[in-house]
């Protein structure tokens, strides 16, 4: 099975169960805060968001936040690829495209990846005067890692948090998108079994629209909680889609391909990190571009390499080996 | 080896628009729109503290409505563990703060005996909340159907409504006086042909039991928006 299929797959299972478990009042909790009895993990940024509104220490707040920090720290945003409702809003939403549109997307991505990667190649074709355009560093594999440092996301979770702070309750809450989805649920089944009409049938949905349709790429552009999730992901070591570059198309045979920027949902371009809207500190371990390489060259180690070790490239010698040389 | 094949194989870029990298920590101007836009949204939407919503009945330790407001994140951990299924979603006619916040519906059949039954008196509700919203303080007593306590955890109180009331109308309903555990509903003409009920506030929690039994909108042809008693929220 596709990890594509796997994916929606798990987040539609985990959705299903959490929903039913809404109404049928068993006690799993929703992805906002999911538990058991009196164990409950919350969402990190409600946690947040609770704790600074009431200026109290809440001991399964503070816990939550360790354990998601520590998750986060091991497999990065896998909850955003894996677990977040709103990929299966984002499929279903394809699913509904033309199929004249999506090919028209899908012939644009690729346009826009060749023509970085070709430009990346042609930088390395040595001038007349025989020294190199540019070093060979836009691919990522001997330049430091840049983390990028702040965004616009970082800038909502910013507005988010201060609101909460002047004014005390948790405000993204009301509006985010996770506890929207289960919220629609609940409403239509609240107005199906207990004929509870409230206008909250048209409006709940239409927030939740408005957010992941309306609003272009909210993953990468406006979510607070992928926003929280990068400030620890970006110290993640652990499954980190590496490259090895005796394989790869670009750097053994020279021809432009970027296949694994072109299927990254979350906008990182693996070989040519610099072109990517975001960088491998967003890595949701979806296993895209492992599933697209068309010569099976990334894959995910359990402790990453070199390249992705801080952002100042050390000396290794068994390493440098491995590397193109490209003098 | 791999630069020989590169030379090889790479074509002269045409002159066309060249992809830009993306600059890190640079501050793009959608980048700015989208976070100034998006913080002042979330200021507005912070302003709602100030618009506040109409009173509803909160579950037991939801009492403090500022508390309350403060700690939920909506959750909805609550509505699942009330054994009963009276914890219901606040509705966005009570205004947009509460929007999804928990609150009491008695008109569901059923009402809050503060987990006596089933939980030996420590609210389950309260128990699951994972960001302490609902909390109770460290020593109280819950209201004891057996003995009648009302007990200091305090819902609301009850409120009948004359004009819709069917022993209003002489029918000799007492639903709510039955019903009610801790003696709050007491009768006018208690053994007569037309017992009246009246509601004692200093003995009613705000439980919902009366309200969950009253007839007035199912039987006889009244019209109101809500039934003859109903609990109404204690003013924090």
């Amino acid at each position: 099975m596709k990890t594509k299929n796997l994916r929606t797959l798990i987040a539609a299972a985990v959705f299903g169960v959490m929903t039913i478990g809404l109404v049928a009042g068993v006690s799993t909790g929703t992805l906002s805060g999911f538990g058991w009895d009196t164990i409950a993990a919350l969402c990190p940024l409600g946690a947040l968001g609770t704790m600074i509104a009431t200026k109290t220490m809440i001991p399964r707040a503070v816990i939550s936040l360790v354990i998601m920090a520590a998750l986060v720290l091991l497999v990065g945003r896998a909850f955003c690829a894996w677990l977040c409702p709103t990929t299966l809003i984002y499929r279903i939403r394809d699913y509904f495209r033309s199929p004249k549109k999506r090919k028209a997307l899908a012939e644009q991505k690729n346009a826009e990846i060749k023509a970085i990667s070709q430009q990346e190649l042609d930088g390395l074709k040595p001038a007349k005067d025989g020294s190199t355009a540019h070093a060979c560093g836009a691919c990522g594999k001997c330049q430091p890692l840049k983390h990028g440092k702040l965004d616009s996301r970082h800038a909502v979770l910013g507005g988010a948090l201060l609101s909460t702070a002047v004014f005390g309750f948790p405000v993204f809450c009301l509006v985010c998108p996770v506890g929207l989805t289960f919220a629609t649920v609940l409403v239509l089944w609240r107005a199906f079994s207990a004929g509870d009409a409230t206008i909250g049938i048209v409006l709940i949905p239409a927030m939740l629209i408005i957010e992941i349709v309306f609003l272009r790429k909210w993953c990468t552009r406006f979510c607070p909680l992928s926003a929280l999730m990068n400030l620890v992901g970006r110290f993640s070591r652990t499954f980190v889609p590496t490259i090895n570059d005796e394989k790869c198309l670009e750097t053994a045979k020279g021809a432009s391909c970027s296949k694994c920027a072109e299927v990254c949902q979350f906008d990182i371009n693996l070989r040519h990190p610099d072109f990517g809207e975001l960088t491998m500190a967003d890595c949701t371990r979806c296993r895209a571009c492992v599933d697209a390489c068309p010569t099976r060259a990334i894959t995910m180690p359990l402790l990453a390499g070199k390249k992705a070790k801080g952002t100042v490239v050390e000396a290794d010698p068994a390493l440098e080996d491995l590397e193109p040389k490209l003098d | 080896m791999a630069e020989e094949k590169n030379e090889a194989t790479a074509v002269p870029g045409d002159g066309a628009a060249e992809p830009k990298r993306t600059e890190r920590g640079g501050i793009s101007r959608r980048g700015l729109f989208i976070g100034v836009g998006s913080t002042v949204a979330l200021l507005g939407l912070g302003g709602l503290r100030y618009a506040g919503h109409n009173p509803v009945n909160r579950p037991p330790g939801g009492t403090d409505e500022a508390h309350l407001v403060s700690g939920c994140i909506r959750c909805e951990r609550c509505y699942e563990a009330c054994p009963r299924k009276v914890i219901v979603p606040a509705k966005i006619e009570d205004g947009l703060l509460g929007m999804r916040s928990p609150m009491l519906d008695f008109n569901t059949g059923n009402y809050c005996d503060f987990c006596y039954e089933e939980n030996g008196g420590n609210p389950m509700c309260v128990a699951v909340c994972p960001t302490e919203a609902l909390e109770l303080p460290a020593s109280y007593t819950v209201g004891n159907p057996e003995t009648g306590e009302t007990g200091d955890i305090i819902i609301g109180t009850a409120e009948i409504d004359p004009r819709t009331c069917l022993a209003y109308r002489l029918t000799g309903c007492r639903d709510c006086y039955d019903a009610c555990k801790y003696g709050a509903i007491e009768l006018k003409d208690e053994g007569g042909a037309n017992p009246i009920p009246y509601v004692i506030e200093d003995r009613c929690n705000g439980c919902g039991a009366c309200q969950a039994v009253c007839l007035s909108l199912s039987s006889g042809s009244i019209k109101s928006s809500e039934r003859a008693i109903v609990v109404r929220p204690i003013q924090a």
